[in-house]
Parts: structure tokens; C-alpha cells; sequence
């Protein structure tokens, strides 16, 4: 399969899917009236990746300042995609800065039902 | 004449402690417009960003719900399809809080669903509203809401105080619609 990009525009946020490293980054903001149109293509990505990954882990680092309501249940959506990929190992970054309860306590809601993907929570000053 | 008229009407708006007013038909593009300006105004203020993050986040969910539920909204093609729905967006400050008001036309079929709605949000307390937010994320969505149950929940998540809104009925099949939230 190939690598997926995608730039960032006003309202979707920066996405690199290198898949010989295992290694999907989505960065910035998140809220298109649709969220389907953002998480697609990278629901997609993931269901090739995962249904072939033969043993290879897969890392996905967040770098999300903010996402609106729909972009949350899309994220949702992915998180139950990664938790029920038993096969492959998951390690899952979410990266907000200190300052930012918001995303803090996203990122802690979202791991709650996570136990075969690894979730990290890394502040960044 | 045209002064004295606009200078009371932009004094009236002074008064209430308006930052920014939009009435008309919205866009997904002045929507961005807009939140950007708000965001950069508060940040030149010394705003601290999770009050920053909280208003934005309710005037991006109150927008687009005027934009997917308006009942007031003009369609066609442009080359593509356009479609555009008309509402308020009002932001301003008050009591040292900030408020951001949305107002739209809506249809009688849909005005008590969605008054249930806000009710239930209204009666909840901090922790009741998370719970909700996090098991509503978890649930597929409701047949034609496009994803309205959850957008309500997070407007109700970010205010400091409980939600306000009303209808005004304007004839048998439609109401004006507004929510005030204050952060």
C-alpha cells in the first residue's frame, strides 16, 4: 500500500501515514462541518494497514490543538478501529501542550476504554 | 441621517458588550474568518488559552449548527453546490465572562425535540454533562441529526453557567431559536 499525505488546510488538520515505519502523525485543527471527509481517507489507510501489518506495530502520534464535536466521535471511531486490531501492536501518542486542559482531558476520555492499545499522554511545554 | 442611524445601532450593540455580531447567511468560510479574529482578539487580550479553547469551541458548534439546521437556507449550483443558511452569531463580554448567543429559524416539527434536548442538558450538573459527553461519543448517530446530539452536549460541557434559550414563535410552522452561553 502507499504512504498517505495530506496537507493541512483552514480546517482539516496535516496528515503523514509512512507505512514501511509503521508510523501515522495527524496534526493541527479539526472541524470540517463533515468529519467524514477528514477521517476518510485515514479510516481507510488504517484498515489496509492493520489487515496486512503481518506482525509489524503501529504507532499513531496526535499533535491536535483542537477538533470539533463530530471530529471527536470520528477520533472515537478510530480509537475502537486500533483497540479492536488485536493482531498488531499499537502504541498510541497524544501530545497536547501543559497549558491545555482541554485536550488533556480528551485524550484522557479517549484512553479509557483502550487496554490492548498503549495510550500515552505527553505534555509539551 | 445614514451616521446618527448606523452610529446608534453600532452603540446599542457597544453597549451589550458585543465584541462581534454576524447576521445573515453563514458559511463554513466565515466561520473560520470569524472564529479567527475571536481567537487572535482574546489572545490580544491576555485571554488564557482554555478560555480561549472554550469559546471557540462553543462558537464553532453553535455556527454549524445554524448552518446544518437553519430553516432559513438558500441552495443551488455555482459551478458546484452551494448551499446557505441563514442565523446570528452573536460574542461579546459581560460580567467579566464572556457570552456568545446563536439565533436561527426553526421548523414546529423540530422545535420540542430539540427543547427536550436542552432541557435535559439544563438539568445536568458538571459531572452528569461529562458522563453524558463520553457515553454519547460511544453511541452511533441519531437517525438526521448530523451529529447534533453531541454538539449540544459539548456547548452545554464548556459553559460556566447552565444554558439559556427560548423560542419566539413567529407563525404556525416556525420559531427563532436562541441559545446564550457564558464562559
Amino acid at each position: 500500500m502507499e504512504n498517505l499525505t495530506i496537507a493541512a488546510s483552514e480546517r482539516s488538520p496535516e496528515v503523514n501515514f509512512d507505512v514501511a515505519a509503521g508510523v501515522l502523525q495527524i496534526k493541527g485543527e479539526s472541524y470540517p462541518e463533515d468529519a467524514s471527509s477528514v477521517f476518510g481517507p485515514i479510516f481507510t489507510a488504517l484498515q489496509d494497514y492493520l489487515a496486512q501489518a503481518d506482525g509489524n506495530g503501529l504507532k499513531v502520534d496526535f499533535e491536535l490543538i483542537y477538533f470539533n464535536s463530530s471530529s471527536a466521535k470520528a477520533l472515537m471511531n478510530m480509537f475502537q478501529m486500533l483497540e479492536n486490531a488485536k493482531g498488531t501492536d499499537i502504541v498510541v501518542n497524544w501530545q497536547f501542550m501543559a497549558d491545555d486542559e482541554t485536550m488533556k482531558e480528551f485524550g484522557e476520555d479517549f484512553s479509557e476504554d483502550l487496554s490492548h492499545v498503549t495510550f500515552n499522554l505527553v505534555a509539551v511545554s | 441621517m445614514l451616521a446618527k442611524q448606523y452610529r446608534a445601532f453600532k452603540s446599542t450593540l457597544d453597549e451589550r458588550g458585543i465584541v462581534f455580531s454576524f447576521s445573515g447567511y453563514l458559511s463554513e468560510g466565515i466561520l473560520y474568518s470569524l472564529g479567527d479574529a475571536l481567537r487572535q482578539k482574546m489572545a490580544l487580550e491576555d485571554t488564557d488559552v482554555t478560555t480561549i479553547k472554550k469559546v471557540f469551541s462553543v462558537f464553532v458548534e453553535q455556527s454549524q449548527n445554524i448552518i446544518r439546521y437553519s430553516a432559513d437556507k438558500v441552495q443551488g449550483n455555482l459551478g458546484k453546490t452551494v448551499e446557505l443558511s441563514s442565523g446570528m452569531v452573536t460574542i461579546g463580554s459581560e460580567n467579566g465572562r464572556f457570552f456568545i448567543v446563536c439565533g436561527n429559524i426553526i421548523l414546529e416539527d423540530d422545535m420540542e425535540k430539540l427543547r427536550g434536548r436542552l432541557e435535559t442538558l439544563r438539568g445536568m450538573g458538571k459531572d452528569e454533562i461529562k458522563a453524558y459527553y463520553k457515553e454519547q461519543l460511544r453511541e452511533p448517530p441519531d437517525e438526521g441529526s448530523r451529529g447534533a446530539t453531541i454538539g449540544l452536549i459539548e456547548i452545554a460541557r464548556r459553559a460556566s453557567d447552565p444554558i439559556e434559550f427560548d423560542f419566539d414563535r413567529i407563525d404556525a410552522d416556525r420559531h427563532f431559536f436562541c441559545l446564550k452561553v457564558s464562559i
